[in-house]
C-alpha cells in the first residue's frame, strides 16, 4: 500500500521540507535541469537524501498544467503565465482539451515526468508526483475568481451570470487537464501524487455562506477532485493532498473526511494538533513550519525555528497521530536569503 | 422616489443590480450625487469593513460590496467630474516584477475603487520602470505593491529604489502587502505602509492622502 510509506516516515519521526528548488539552485545551471528529466530526477534523488526521506517529493510547479492547457489551445509562449479568458471558454475548445487527439507536453513538464520515472526506475525512492489542483487552476484561468464563485454561493447559476459560465468552463477545463498531468506522472511510475489546492481556502469561498448551507465547496472542490482521485485509485497510487491557504475548521474537517487523502498537508495559519481533532485518524498530518518567513531573521530568527519544530513534534507525539514535521508549502530559493533559509531548514530538522 | 436607504443596503449586501438601479432612479430625480456617496455609499461600505473585520463578512462578500459600490459609482463618476470634485486618491498598483499572483492586488484594487480612489491597476510581473511611468502619468499620490513570493519580495525593493532615483519618491505614499511580506519587512525596504489585509490596506491608503493633504 503506497500510503503506508507516509505512515512509516510519520512513525519514524520523518522531517522533510518541499525544499526541492534550493537543492535545484545549487546546481550550476538550474534553469538547464528543469527541462532534463533525468538530471531533474537527480535533484529530486538529493533532497530526498538530504532530509533522509524515503520518498522523493518533486519541485513544486503550479504553472505546468496551466501552460499545458493553453498549448493545447494555441495560446503558449510568456503570455500563458498572465493569460485569462475574458469570455466563456467555447464548446470547442472544451471539446479540445476533454476528447483532443494526445499531444505532447510542454519541455518543462516533460522534465517533470521523466523525473519521476528517473525515480521510479534508478533508485529505489518512493516516487511521488506533483499537481495543481482543479480549483486552483480555475482560479488561475480568470481574472477574477472571487466573484463568479461567491455569486454562484448566492444560488445563481451560469444563465444568471456570464461570469459564472466563464469560472465553471474553466473549471471543466482544469479538470480535463489535470487529469491529463495525472494520467502522465502514474505513466511515469508515480505512486502517490500531490494535489495542490491552495486555492480552496476562506479568500475564495466565502465560509459565511458555506455555514448558510451553499454547495460552492462541494461542487467546485470536492466533486472535481474525488473524481480526479480515482485515477489514483485505480493505478492504486496514494493521495497527497496539500492546502496551504487559509481555511475555517469547518473547511479542515470537510476535507478530511470527504476528501480522506492518505496525508493532509496543511498550511502555517493552522495549528495542527487542534486540526488533529477536526480528520479522520488514518491521515497522515504534514506540516506547517511558517518557511515562508525563513528568509528574514527578524521576523523568524534561527531560535524560533527550533522552538516552533520542537513544540509541534512534542505536541503531535502526545496525540499519537500520524505526522510529518514539513513546511507549510515549497520553500523557494531566494538569492539574497539561500544561506539563512537552508540554515533554518537545518534548526527544524535537528530541533 | 427612490428609497436611498435601499441603496445603502445593496452596497452592504453587495447586490449590484439593486445599486445600480436605486442610483439610475436616483439620478433620474435629480439627486445630489456626493450626497448619495458620502451619505449612503460610503457608509455602507465602512460597514462591510468593519463586519469583514471582525470576520462576519469575508473577502468573498468585500469583493461584492465592492462591486456593488462600482457599478454605482460608474453612473455617478461623469456628474462629479462635471463638478470638480476630486477622487479620494490616485493610486498605482500592481504585483511586482517576476510574481505571477494578482488575486490580492486585484482585491486591493477593486476595494480602493470602491473607497472613491482613482486607480491604475498595472497588473502583474510589473517591473520597477512601469511604475515609474505611471505615477508620472496619473499623478499618483498611492503606489500599492503586491507580492507572493519570497523570491519576488525584492522587487518590492528594487521598485521603490526606482521611485527614489527618479525623484518620485517624496510625493508618493507606497504601501506593500502579500503573504511572505512583514511589518518588519516594508520598514526595511523603506516602505510607509504595510497592509495585512485589504480591508487595512484601503483604511492606509485613505489615512496617508488625508495626511498628506493636510502637510501641504
Amino acid at each position: 500500500m503506497p500510503a503506508s510509506v507516509f505512515r512509516r516516515m510519520a512513525a519514524e519521526g520523518g522531517r522533510i521540507p518541499l525544499a526541492v528548488d534550493l537543492v535545484l539552485h545549487e546546481q550550476p545551471d538550474p534553469e538547464a535541469i528543469l527541462t532534463d528529466g533525468e538530471r531533474l530526477g537527480r535533484v529530486l534523488e538529493a533532497h530526498a537524501l538530504r532530509y533522509g526521506s524515503p520518498a522523493a517529493f518533486p519541485r513544486m510547479d503550479l504553472r505546468l498544467e496551466k501552460r499545458d492547457l493553453l498549448h493545447r489551445l494555441g495560446i503558449g509562449g510568456e503570455e500563458a503565465d498572465t493569460y485569462h479568458f475574458l469570455a466563456p471558454p467555447t464548446e470547442e475548445q472544451l471539446a479540445r482539451v476533454r476528447d483532443g487527439a494526445p499531444a505532447a507536453f510542454l519541455p518543462a513538464h516533460q522534465a517533470h515526468f521523466d523525473s519521476i520515472r528517473y525515480i521510479a526506475e534508478v533508485t529505489s525512492l518512493f516516487p511521488v508526483g506533483m499537481t495543481i489542483g482543479p480549483f486552483s487552476l480555475a482560479t488561475k484561468l480568470v481574472a477574477d475568481p472571487i466573484t463568479p464563485v461567491a455569486l454562484a454561493g448566492r444560488g445563481l447559476g451560469p444563465d444568471d451570470d456570464e461570469s459564472i459560465r466563464m469560472f465553471e468552463r474553466s473549471l471543466e477545463l482544469a479538470e480535463a487537464t489535470v487529469a491529463r498531468s495525472i494520467r502522465a506522472q502514474l505513466d511515469a511510475g508515480a505512486r502517490a501524487v500531490i494535489f495542490c489546492e491552495p486555492s480552496a481556502n476562506a479568500v475564495y469561498l466565502s465560509p459565511r455562506q458555506l455555514t448558510a448551507g451553499s454547495d460552492i465547496l462541494n461542487r467546485y472542490v470536492l466533486q472535481p477532485n474525488l473524481r480526479l482521485r480515482r485515477l489514483l485509485d485505480e493505478a492504486g497510487a496514494a493521495w497527497f493532498l496539500h492546502d496551504c491557504g487559509e481555511l475555517t475548521d469547518d473547511m479542515v474537517r470537510i476535507l478530511g473526511e470527504t476528501l480522506h487523502p492518505a496525508v493532509l498537508s496543511l498550511g502555517a495559519s493552522r495549528c495542527l494538533w487542534q486540526d488533529a481533532a477536526l480528520v479522520p485518524a488514518d491521515v497522515v498530518l504534514y506540516g506547517n513550519l511558517p518557511t515562508k518567513t525563513f528568509y528574514s531573521d527578524a521576523a523568524m530568527p534561527v531560535e524560533r525555528v527550533a522552538e516552533l519544530a520542537g513544540q509541534l513534534a512534542k505536541e503531535m507525539k502526545a496525540l499519537d497521530r500520524p505526522f510529518i514535521l514539513g513546511s507549510e508549502c515549497d520553500v523557494l530559493y531566494v538569492p539574497e536569503a539561500a544561506a539563512t533559509i537552508r540554515r533554518k531548514l537545518e534548526a527544524m530538522v535537528a530541533a | 422616489m427612490a428609497d436611498l436607504q435601499k441603496l445603502y443596503e445593496a452596497v452592504l449586501n453587495g447586490d449590484n443590480k439593486t445599486a445600480v438601479a436605486v442610483t439610475k432612479e436616483a439620478l433620474a430625480e435629480n439627486a445630489d450625487p456626493i450626497e448619495l456617496i458620502q451619505k449612503y455609499m460610503i457608509p455602507a461600505m465602512a460597514e462591510v469593513g468593519k463586519r469583514f473585520e471582525c470576520e462576519e463578512y469575508f473577502v468573498p462578500e468585500l469583493l461584492l460590496s465592492a462591486r456593488a459600490m462600482k457599478g454605482a459609482l460608474e453612473l455617478l463618476r461623469p456628474l462629479l467630474a462635471e463638478k470638480g470634485a476630486e477622487p479620494t486618491g490616485r493610486v498605482v498598483i500592481g504585483t511586482v516584477k517576476g510574481d505571477l499572483h494578482d488575486i490580492g492586488k486585484n482585491l486591493v484594487a477593486s476595494l480602493l475603487e470602491g473607497g472613491g480612489f482613482e486607480v491604475t491597476d498595472l497588473g502583474a510581473d510589473v517591473p520597477p520602470e512601469k511604475f515609474v511611468e505611471a505615477v508620472q502619468l496619473r499623478n499618483a499620490n498611492v503606489v500599492c505593491l503586491s507580492a507572493l513570493l519570497t523570491v519576488t519580495m525584492p522587487a518590492m525593493r528594487t521598485t521603490i529604489e526606482a521611485l527614489k532615483n527618479a525623484g518620485l519618491r517624496d510625493r508618493v505614499k507606497v504601501l506593500v502587502g502579500g503573504a511572505p511580506v512583514t511589518p518588519q519587512f516594508a520598514k526595511e525596504i523603506g516602505a510607509d505602509g504595510y497592509g495585512e489585509n485589504a480591508s487595512v490596506a484601503v483604511n492606509l491608503a485613505r489615512d496617508m492622502v488625508k495626511a498628506s493633504s493636510h502637510a501641504c
